[in-house]
């Protein structure tokens, strides 16, 4: 058993890479470890011939996949966007591990993130003993990329300072990497390929520029589907952190999983569920991850305060908390939908009375 | 396919299947048919000619109707790209006969009317939500089998498999016969309907298809292109024994059935718009058509830039270099010899947006959809809703006159509410043959005047409006609906909803109430529904002389009331002078309204979100005053209440102007009331007695500023009632208003003297 917390995608899965290695036969392109079909069989789990079973890393669209998998097979650059909590970054990886082997050539963007971390720093003890040259040079992990035609990943782009970012736009259109002190530059290796994530909820921080815009091809990424598919992530994610957090708290009732399920999803697609009523929606994300909190903190309080059985009074405020994050626009949200939705609601009248009582 | 008879010569085609439409025409140029079958109703057989006009431009429809039941009604809609028109155009061109063989309407429609009469439906509704498509009630499976093969086969639809399988091979011949073969498995496999009415028309329809294959055959055709769809080939290729078939053809109820041809849109036709056995993608299939079937992503491309930039979209040329690429990538990766439409579409959402749908939703207007408009050739016979409106002109005795004259209206009689109702439904379809001159003021009156002008070009008005439906009621229904969909805001939709209630017709109404409730959740424009209450409540209150049911009204309007108090807090804040004395104004309307409702739970409501605003800071005065006022009219709270607030507002610590604008609020509606209603006056008299000097000083500007806007013989009033005050209370008022200075019994020394001066001392004591 491993002693790292958290294992490399193509480390952890590196048995199965290399089943669908042996079993793949079909045409790569250069430097890619696997054909195209192989690196989407990989994402969406496959059955091989041989037996094997290749696991599911993505639930959702395959067409999604197909059009993030061809984009890299286009040499164009890859842009995973998306609101909070839709597995971009997770996407990112094991595209990154699938293609290249490789999932770590990662450069996550900050506010702080500055333009030698994109290109090249010095190491300045040898700046100095040597002066300017190549062992001088310390690479960024998107110049090694370069040099050994892998994917790299850059984290949060959006994150990025626009000046920075533009950095980006000649080694996606050239292809290379220009080093004036050296009088040289950097070309990359067929199979150099970026992918970005982005966060919508970013969006007009440091907006893409047009240009860089242009280099790439944009996927997004999409909240579950279904309301049982999102039931099902949010009961599994909440069983497993409730066992790691040790609440003294009973596994939440289907019942109340289901509804703030519920509420979520309609007050993020401003429908009802039997789609008959429309809503206005907050301005807050109402991401999957949060509805595992809400309900992960009505826990705790049902656990520590309460009877240990989840109930209506129990993740009021958590609720409460996760779709009013404007507290003038998204309050008067939250009331239109009490009073419209949740109080006509046959048994839904404890949630409702729970929800006034916090005013 | 050449059956047993070896003169018979099956094509299995896919409706509006462009591919198919390619096939067909080779196949036809091919085989040299002496006779052409076609799946359509015969008695439009006559209409066939008019196909070939010039002027006769596709999309059009047959319409078969029922002339003395027009919303009993058949369309089959062809398209440019339709396999049915072009072996129409080539029957027509060639000179060779061309029939249509599908089971008569005349038949087919007295069946569907036997079938309603044992399920009754009700009239009213059945009148307007008559849907476009009753020549095909089939499952989407029958409809379109090559379809549903297409996607069996994991294709995007059935075009692109078409084109991918079928296509390739360019062998047409063999191809008919490919399809015989896979329909005759599908046909095998799929249960049969269960729908006993549904099963026996497809009996009957198949049954006939052969009576007339049978007929041509007898006249000694020797080479019959029978034109079907893909799903009856089987049916068609097994001739059983005659007698079956005359068995179950005889004895069909008949009804008198008339045809003509009407234009029809591609939104009509597209599956989008509601319409059952419809394309999804015309105005992409009518793309296919033209460019031979071939799929030229950089052509399609470089129509996407153009429509893009026309709607100031970035779109470069590198950028559809990427969007070909990758199209052609995508096709690749799923393994198909090249893109397709969805292929095609997912690329330009990948390369041209970055998570806007407003480019796509764009394209799929324009490029998928499309917006063409058939026209149809002259001396195409009078549609039904021309017949339907001359009919009923008829019967309400109403000319359809070229000069402007006037009509009467009293509402109180039934002929007169009908040609008001008829009227109204005839301005719905858009066309401004009668105009009110003079509305109804208020309900209580029961006259209405128009101004009737027929003008020639309204035929074409007619024409146009003839696809949503046979009757002007029909019509007129359909078209709000659509009126509804498209409407920008609130206002549009709530004049839309008067127009519905005048016009009667309820089964559009409560579509269109529906719609308003969803822009209602939608908006965050609290005046625009506080604008939207007050005719609603008034209708749901009272109905009118019309008699409308009120309690679909009602339903909205109690939750537009509920989303007004929750949102009129913030509606209220950061107004200008202009529109905060427009808000004022709407509350005050409002108000009248929700007690018009009469709920006491919407009462609370409301009375708590004035309370809000009245005791709100930021909110500007005159707002507050009228809130301020209004609570205190419904005597909501204590009674100290509005006191405090009105020396709140008017203390001096707030700005003069704030000060007036609360004033004005408070007192808007006139000096009368003031003069009249005792509390109110009490209250106000209480605020200036008990100013002090220097405050009464400053704030007299302020009261007489409003003042001086009430009319004269008010101030004169409230002056009267002020001195009779002061009459009645001497001794009060003037202890109150009494100065410090003063020596009270000096003064009241001076009494007895003074009276004996003045001669009044008789009264006072």
């Amino acid at each position: 058993m491993s002693q790292v917390l958290r294992q490399h995608a193509e480390t952890q899965f590196a048995h199965e890479l290399e089943e669908l290695q042996k079993a793949d036969t079909r045409q790569r392109p250069t430097h890619w470890a696997l054909s195209p079909w192989a690196v989407t069989d990989y994402l969406l789990g496959i059955r091989l011939d041989n037996g094997f079973e290749v696991t599911p890393k993505y639930i959702g669209g395959r067409r999604l996949m197909e059009i993030a998998v061809a984009t890299l097979a286009t040499d164009r650059a890859l842009l995973l966007y998306g609101v909070p909590g839709t597995a971009k970054s997770w996407v990112s990886e094991h595209l990154a591990a699938a293609v290249s082997g490789d999932s770590t050539l990662l450069i996550q963007g900050t506010a702080g993130s500055s333009e030698e971390q994109l290109r090249y720093g010095w190491n300045y003890a040898m700046l100095l003993a040597k002066g300017p040259s190549r062992e001088a040079l310390t690479p960024s992990p998107l110049m090694r990329a370069m040099e050994l035609g892998k994917t790299a990943r850059v984290e949060e782009l959006t994150r990025i300072p626009s000046e920075v970012q533009d950095t980006l736009i000649t080694i996606l259109s050239e292809k290379t990497l220009p080093i004036p002190e050296l009088n040289s530059e950097v070309q990359a290796t067929r199979g150099f390929n970026v992918i970005a994530t982005a966060n919508n909820r970013d969006k007009g921080v440091n907006e893409l520029s047009s240009a860089l815009k242009r280099r790439f091809n944009t996927v997004i990424l999409p909240l579950p589907a279904s309301e049982d598919e999102e039931i099902a992530i949010v009961q599994k994610r909440v069983a497993e952190l409730g066992r790691a957090l040790e609440l003294p708290a009973e596994p939440p009732a289907l019942k109340e999983v289901r509804r703030v399920v519920q509420i979520f999803r309609e007050l993020r697609s401003g429908l009802t569920s039997d789609g008959k009523t429309k809503l206005k929606s907050p301005t807050s994300t109402l991401s999957t991850a949060e509805a595992i909190s809400v309900i992960n903190s009505g826990m705790a309080l049902a656990g520590h305060f309460g009877d240990g059985e989840l109930k209506a009074g129990d993740f009021a405020s958590g609720l409460l908390g996760a779709v009013v994050k404007d507290p003038v626009q998204d309050a008067m949200v939250w009331r239109e939908y009490l009073e419209t939705v949740v109080k006509e609601r046959d048994g839904w009248r404890d949630l409702y009375r729970a929800c006034r009582e916090l005013d | 396919m050449q059956t047993a008879t070896e003169h018979i010569h099956l094509f299995g085609i896919r409706h509006h299947g462009p591919g198919c439409a390619r096939s067909l025409v080779g196949a036809l140029e091919a085989l040299q048919p002496d006779c052409v079958l076609i799946e359509g109703p015969p008695e439009a057989d006559t209409l066939v000619a008019l196909a070939g006009a010039e002027d006769m431009e596709p999309p059009v429809a047959l319409l078969l109707y029922a002339p003395d039941e027009p919303q009993r009604a058949a369309f089959y809609p062809f398209a440019e790209f339709s396999p049915e028109w072009q072996a129409m155009r080539y029957a027509l061109q060639t000179g060779v006969p061309v029939r249509f063989m599908d089971l008569p309407q005349t038949h087919a429609l007295a069946l569907e009317k036997e079938y309603e009469a044992a399920e009754p439906v009700s009239v009213e509704t059945a009148e307007e939500t008559a849907t476009p498509d009753k020549s095909d009630h089939d499952p989407a499976l029958r409809h379109d089998p090559i379809g549903w093969l297409g996607q069996a086969a994991g294709y995007g639809g059935g075009e692109e498999w078409w084109e991918h399988t079928v296509e390739q091979r360019q062998d047409s011949a063999e191809l008919f016969t490919a399809i015989a073969e896979a329909m005759a498995a599908v046909r095998a496999e799929i249960p049969s309907l269960t729908d006993s009415f549904r099963a026996r028309r497809e009996a009957l329809r198949e049954a006939f298809m052969r009576k007339t294959i049978r007929a041509a055959r007898k006249e000694g055709r020797e080479r019959i292109a029978v034109v079907c769809g893909a799903w009856h080939v089987p049916a068609l290729a097994t001739m059983p024994g005659v007698g079956a078939d005359n068995e179950l053809l005889k004895g069909l109820p008949k009804l008198k059935v008339e045809a003509t041809w009407i234009p029809w849109t591609y939104d009509r036709l597209a599956a989008a718009s509601g319409y059952g056995a419809g394309v999804e993608s015309p105005a992409w299939y009518e793309h296919l058509w033209r460019r031979g079937g071939r799929v030229d992503p950089a052509a399609w491309f470089a129509r996407v830039a153009r429509l893009l930039r026309e709607a100031d979209i970035d779109c470069s040329s590198a950028h559809l270099i990427e969007c070909v690429r990758l199209a052609e990538t995508l096709a690749a990766v799923r393994d198909r010899p090249g893109p397709g439409l969805t292929d095609l579409l997912e690329a330009a959402g990948t390369v041209l947006t970055t998570g806007e749908d407003a480019p796509l939703r764009l394209i799929r207007r324009e490029l998928i959809i499309g917006r063409r408009l058939g026209t149809v050739a002259a001396g195409t016979p009078t549609v039904p809703l021309q017949r339907d409106l001359e009919r009923r002109c008829k019967t309400l005795r109403l000319t359809l006159s070229p000069t402007r004259e006037p009509l009467e209206l009293d509402l109180r009689k039934e002929n007169d509410l009908a040609r008001s109702q008829f009227l109204y439904r005839v301005r719905l379809l858009r066309i401004p043959w009668g105009e009110v001159t003079q509305a109804r003021s208020g309900k209580g009156t029961f006259r209405e005047t128009w101004a009737l002008q027929w003008q020639p070009e309204f035929a074409l008005a007619v024409i146009e409006a003839a696809p949503y439906g046979n009757t002007v009621a029909e019509a007129a229904a359909a078209l709000a609906r659509r009126t509804a969909v498209e409407a920008h805001d609130l206002p549009a939709l709530t004049e839309l909803v008067s127009q519905l209630l005048l016009a009667d017709l309820p089964a559009a109404l409560a579509d269109v109430m529906q719609e308003l409730e969803n822009r209602a959740a939608l908006t965050g424009d609290i005046p625009q529904l506080m604008a939207a209450i007050p005719p609603l409540a008034q209708v749901s209150r009272y109905g009118d002389v019309r008699q409308t049911d009120a309690a679909q009204v009602l339903q909205v309007v109690d939750s537009l009331i509920v989303r007004v108090c929750i949102g009129l807090g913030v509606a209220c804040r950061a107004l200008d002078d202009e529109a905060a004395a427009g808000m004022a104004e709407r509350i005050s309307r409002l108000h009248t309204a929700i007690k018009l409702v009469d709920q006491p739970e919407h009462r609370d409501d409301w009375l708590t979100a004035l309370r809000q605003i009245a005791d709100a800071d930021s909110v500007h005065h005159q707002v507050q005053g009228r809130a301020a006022r209004l609570l205190f009219d419904e005597r909501h709270g204590d009674a100290g209440d509005t006191a405090d607030r009105m020396s709140r507002a008017l203390s001096r610590a707030v700005a003069p102007e704030a000060a007036a604008a609360w004033l004005d609020g408070f007192l808007s509606d006139g000096g009368m009331i003031l003069a009249h209603d005792d509390a109110l006056f009490r209250l106000l008299d209480q605020w200036v007695i008990g100013l002090s000097p220097d405050h009464f000083i400053q704030a007299l500007p302020l009261v007489r500023r409003t003042f001086s806007t009430f009319p004269w013989p008010a101030r004169r009033q409230i002056g009267e009632r002020v001195q009779r005050d002061a009459d009645r209370e001497p001794a009060l008022r003037t202890a109150d208003a009494m100065d410090d200075h003063w020596n009270l019994a000096r003064a009241e020394a001076l009494i007895p003297t003074l009276s004996l001066i003045l001669g009044i001392g008789a009264e006072t004591q």
